[in-house]
């Protein structure tokens, strides 16, 4: 049986959230944002599957289960938001979020 | 220290770097090349967590469909793909609030066994039965969703907008 510690664990995920809310702050391209995102999702994701792999039992199966359906959303989210930055592109010509502040003003 | 700890550690060092990188090279494509080593170490992760269904998921959904909507979304929106990003800085506030959330979350969680704890082996097919019987509604919510995420994609990039 595999033993793991759970402190690295935290640490790995709290890590890649920090790193992807570093990213979506300053990156200006948005589909450098979009990724950024995705790493802090997959924080989010790496979460449920390491605590459900230490609790065991029933609710190792439910944080399996939780972590399959986001995987899903996650995988929704990054279509939606490359749509975004495909019709952005085409009614401005670039998609970066400097240059696009028409909801700003 | 025993394998599993060292190839977790591995991996977890992997993991951090890759992402780091792929947020902070200025070649687009690479930043996609660094994602998909990401993606990849952290499906590795999931095997090593004894989640091998979650491992498969994570490669087939990241490191394959992920990876390759994000390059054709850099493929689309540039004039060549190979063109360098401007120059954004490091941002020293940026930076600050991103170490402050690590710390936060870290110290935030309580006290942990610091120890080794032994993880619990799940087979595919009682996360199938998980899955498809009390999570069923969670799958149909889910395709409901995908239907609509994908409806409103169509609307987004089609033809003959104003």
């Amino acid at each position: 049986m595999t033993s793991l510690p759970i402190v690295g664990f935290v640490a790995l995920s709290a890590g890649l959230l920090a790193i992807g809310l570093f990213g979506v702050l300053t990156r200006r391209n948005l589909i450098l944002i979009l990724i950024s995102v995705e790493i802090a999702m997959n924080a989010a994701i790496l979460n449920f599957v390491y605590f459900a792999g230490f609790l065991g039992g029933a609710p190792a199966l439910r944080g399996q289960s939780i972590a399959v359906v986001l995987v899903g959303f996650a995988a929704t989210e990054v279509a939606v938001g490359l749509a975004i930055v495909l019709a952005l592109h085409r009614v401005r010509g670039t998609i970066n979020v400097a240059e696009t502040s028409e909801l700003r003003e | 220290m025993s394998l599993e700890e060292l190839a977790f550690l591995a991996l977890a060092a992997v993991a951090l770097g890759t992402a780091a990188a792929a947020l902070l090279v200025r070649e687009l494509v690479h930043t996609i090349l660094w994602i998909a080593l990401f993606f990849v170490d952290l499906s590795a992760i999931y095997f090593l967590l004894d989640a091998p269904f979650l491992g498969v998921l994570q490669l087939g959904v990241y490191a394959g469909a992920v990876t390759v909507l994000l390059l054709f979304g850099i493929m689309v929106t540039r004039k060549r793909i190979f063109s360098r990003d401007a120059a954004t800085g490091i941002g020293a506030v940026p930076l600050a609030l991103a170490v402050v959330t690590f710390i936060f979350l870290v110290a935030s969680v309580g006290e942990l066994p610091q120890a080794p704890t032994p993880v619990a082996s799940i087979a595919p097919q009682y996360l199938s039965e998980a899955l498809f019987g009390t999570f069923g509604p969670w799958l149909l919510l889910l395709g409901l969703v995908m239907l609509v995420a994908v409806s409103g994609a169509i609307y987004l990039v089609r033809e003959g907008r104003e």
